[in-house]
């Protein structure tokens, strides 16, 4: 159930990291003393490996991977809400994915061109290409595996950004290896829409139990698995893009943050996914003999909605002011120790080709003067945080910290952090959030910002906005369309309500033997990830 | 003799109102349980959806899930399923709960018992060395160390032994890799560190209450009568004064079995033991109410169960006791019941 947002298995895990904080942190300085004293160096200095581990990689060898796990409801169907994430990209295939600009580039899909107005999308797909079972990949696969995803039982999170452009019969197989797409609106952007972690193709015969079988014609085939618990893959000879480099992977579900970092460290397991330590751990773990960090960078987008339905958040003044008083390199330092980059309130990762490179200015003076023009020179507010992310408190303090010298006077409230995304989140009118970036720019703008979207977390509604997204979409021409995205990007920055401080590396423990560890957006580099010779 | 008549009164009806207690304990406890989880914010779909929560998407779940039914009725319907034995399919993998409860607490078992046993027995042992010898050298040490060791949370001692024994030292697993799938075979080189957790986290409390109430004996008269007849230490020590001395320790030993059988969240949890801690812990918060409510129903029979054990060990134990009952009889014979009659 993952990543387009980062979830409630990630809520289970702090859930119990507050219960656990305190040992974490013993733990810590425990660990600290012990590798200290074995390798003669300062841990408590130790900086934090800008890199994974690159190098040629032995032939065979099993991964070992611990996640923390959804819950036992979770599947192998990547279509729907509750989907085992770490399986999906070892298992399958999409008809395109993204590269880490955010482009859309070949997957199943060779290459792909539009009609004049962006209506009609026509896919050239790949020959020769089997399944896990030996049956051919064809059309009708990718068919059935996107209607699947349409379909309203399904419950897809991407049925909503599909199905504002398409229906289940807006498809049609031309030919074996020919997909055609008749939209009911132009949308430029369509095949980036495909690249959605939901958007894996599996075999037009087995949908009906794909959530356990896990055929497709990834470099993994399934061995076992099982709901919240062990699950294993074998290499896949007949890949398309050739044998992965490893034999198999191991698939451990451990909920407990502190109990994963102690499997990596007594060298149980390898590699820690969807897990951003804290900084106390992560210079544990890089001290220690065993095992080291990689940065996914900038793979976590912090946020901070203020909900513009709210009294207090209504006057696009005091959006502005709540802006301006603060210096985002600050809290970058405070609240990442560095590991990440401002944000400057635009929502767009700087890794992506779409991103403007004009930053806001930072001006408490403004702010206060705003703040009195919309007669709010006393805001007082309530800024919610919780245990949910280890960054979320950080963030919420330094914040607070930053606009005091623009008179502005927040409380810093901590909520449960297993009813957060219940109870406080596009509720509360002012607290800290966060996602996973490697959304594509269409889908971002569309799905976090326009009006009325459910995932809208500020309730942030502009005409002009939603107009330059349509426009967007209808543009073919690709500068042009560019020029759109970084206005509304702009128009985020001026007049939104959900403010974006700053992007966050995941800090990422993997044992030392692990090479070729890649990371971005919702993409896993399962071909070449390895074992040291 | 009269007491074929006054036996079965005696010793029934306390049985019987216990009886009759325990079973409304397990009831309410339940309903509690119940009505908590119902004060809990959000419902299992938009746990599981967590941001993904959207009005449509928890509709969806909801209706797949079949949680458009009233929750009360659920609750019935449960509870009538429950006294036949059926506990029911969980809300969140859609397996009966009976199997999954059953091997979650055979793999709890598999820690507490042992932890139980040795916990147990070392720590009385302990306890009444103490207080036999309460001032001197091994007295203060143990009180010392029972002491640092009841301080010192749970988990902190688990994460201490890991560090040493699992990633120092690498003799024991950190934690569980296979989880609920996990057999006895497999479980078996990882429930050491466990067992030595829980046995210290217990063992410490039983100390502490076994040396002051062997110091309470020690100080009574009938110790020193004894030791005035002229017997030796020992005898004095292990038949006179530990029978005695044992009984105020039986409640908190009862207190700690059940704590230890009703399974250790935090303890299970740093191991990622798949134990009914870990259980309870995922389905509270997935709000599976079938299997919280099971789970809750075993604890509570547990509890009930060890308390009753409690008190029936002190009914053997307790020579004062058994000498009232003595005494009551030979007291009727004497015409002391229709005074008690006529007070009432």
């Amino acid at each position: 159930m993952q990543p387009i947002v980062p979830e409630p298995r990630n809520a289970r895990g702090p859930s119990r990291r507050a219960l656990l904080t305190g040992a974490a942190g013993l733990a810590g300085l425990g660990l600290l003393t012990l590798t200290g004293c074995s390798s003669g160096a300062s841990a408590g200095t130790t900086d934090l490996p800008e890199a994974a581990a690159t190098g040629t990689a032995r032939s065979g060898g099993r991964l070992r991977i611990a996640r923390p796990a959804a819950s036992a409801a979770e599947t192998l169907d990547s279509a729907s809400s509750l989907s085992a994430y770490e399986y999906l990209g070892a298992l399958y295939n999409r008809l395109v994915k993204l590269d880490q600009q955010g482009r859309t580039v070949p997957d199943l899909a060779e290459e792909w061109s539009a009609n004049q107005d962006g209506t009609e999308w026509t896919f050239r797909l790949r020959r020769g290409v089997r399944f896990h079972d030996g049956s051919r990949f064809s059309a009708d696969d990718a068919i059935a595996s996107i209607r699947h995803i349409l379909d309203e039982k399904t419950g897809s999170p991407q049925a909503g950004v599909l199905g504002e452009v398409m229906d289940a019969r807006s498809m049609t197989a031309v030919d074996t290896y020919t997909l055609r797409f008749a939209l009911t609106k132009p949308n430029a952007e369509f095949p980036s829409l495909l690249t959605a972690y939901q958007c894996y193709i599996v075999p037009a015969g087995a949908i009906a139990d794909i959530g356990r079988t896990g055929i497709g014609t990834g470099p993994f085939r399934l061995s076992s698995f099982t709901p919240a618990g062990a699950g294993s893959v074998e290499a896949f000879d007949d890949h398309f893009a050739g044998r992965p480099a490893l034999d198999g992977i191991d698939f451990y579900s451990i909920q407990d943050t502190t109990a994963r970092v102690n499997a990596l460290l007594a060298g149980q397991i390898d590699l820690i996914s969807q897990t951003n330590l804290d900084f106390a751990t992560a210079r544990v773990v890089a001290a220690s003999d065993r095992a080291t960090i990689a940065r996914s960078k900038n793979a976590q987008w912090y946020t901070i909605p203020m909900l513009a339905t709210s009294e207090e958040f209504r006057d696009p003044r005091v959006r502005q002011a709540m802006k301006l008083a603060y210096d985002p390199r600050t809290i970058v330092d405070t609240a990442l120790q560095g590991t990440g980059s401002p944000g400057w309130d635009n929502p767009v990762p700087p890794q992506l080709a779409a991103f403007v490179d004009d930053h806001r200015e930072y001006d408490p003076d403004k702010a206060k003067a705003l703040l009195r023009a919309a007669g709010r020179s006393d805001l007082r507010a309530s800024i919610y945080t919780s245990s949910y992310e280890s960054v979320f408190t950080p963030m919420a303090v330094a914040y607070r910290d930053a606009v005091a010298d623009a008179g502005i006077r927040l409380t810093v409230k901590n909520a449960s952090s297993d009813s957060y995304y219940t109870q406080i989140w596009m509720q509360k009118p002012l607290m800290v959030s966060y996602w996973f970036t490697g959304r594509p720019i269409d889908q971002l703008l569309n799905q976090i910002f326009r009006s009325g979207s459910s995932y809208n977390e500020s309730a942030w509604s502009n005409e002009r906005f939603d107009g330059l997204l349509d426009d967007a979409r209808a543009e073919m021409d690709d500068a042009k369309r560019l020029t759109l995205y970084q206005d509304a990007q702009r128009l985020v920055v001026e007049d939104g309500a959900d403010m974006t401080p700053m992007f966050g590396d995941r800090l990422v423990g993997l044992s030392r033997d692990v090479v070729n560890y890649s990371e971005y957006g919702f993409e896993f580099d399962y071909l070449r990830i390895g074992l040291r010779r | 003799m009269t007491t074929t008549t006054s036996k079965p009164s005696d010793v029934l009806v306390p049985v019987l109102r216990r009886l009759g207690i325990a079973v409304l304990t397990v009831v309410l406890a339940s309903l509690f349980v119940f009505l908590a989880v119902q004060a809990l914010p959000g419902d299992v779909a938009q746990q599981l959806l967590g941001q993904n929560a959207t009005p449509d998407a928890v509709k969806q779940l909801r209706e797949s899930l079949g949680l458009d039914q009233n929750v009360w009725l659920r609750y019935l319907q449960w509870l009538a399923g429950a006294v036949h034995g059926d506990f029911g399919t969980s809300l969140v993998s859609g397996e009966p709960v009976a199997p999954t409860l059953f091997t979650a607490f055979r793999n709890s078992m598999l820690i507490a018992v042992p932890a139980m046993v040795v916990g147990v027995t070392l720590s009385l042992a302990l306890g009444v060395i103490a207080g036999v010898r309460r001032g001197r050298a091994s007295d203060r040490v143990i009180s010392i160390v029972s002491l640092v060791v009841m301080s010192v949370p749970e988990f902190m001692v688990a994460t201490v032994l890991v560090l040493l024994f699992a990633i120092g030292l690498p003799l024991f697993p950190a934690v569980v890799l296979r989880g609920s799938d996990a057999t006895v075979g497999e479980l078996l080189p990882t429930i050491w560190l466990p067992i030595i957790v829980l046995t210290l986290a217990m063992a410490a409390y039983i100390v502490r209450t076994a040396r002051s109430s062997t110091i309470d004996v020690m100080a009574s008269e009938f110790v020193t009568t004894a030791e005035l007849k002229g017997l030796t230490m020992r005898r004095v020590v292990w038949k006179h004064a530990v029978p005695s001395a044992l009984l105020p320790t039986l409640n908190v030993v009862a207190l700690n079995v059940a704590w230890l059988l009703g399974g250790v969240v935090v303890v299970e949890n740093v191991f990622n033991y798949p134990g009914m801690g870990k259980l309870m812990l995922e389905s509270v918060f997935n709000r599976d109410l079938p299997t919280i409510e099971a789970i809750a129903l075993l604890s509570a029979l547990v509890y009930v169960v060890c308390n009753l054990a409690a008190d029936l060990v002190a009914l053997v134990l307790d020579p004062k006791l058994r000498t009232r009952q003595r005494r009551a009889r030979t007291r009727s014979r004497t015409g002391t019941r229709p005074t008690r009659k006529a007070a009432a």
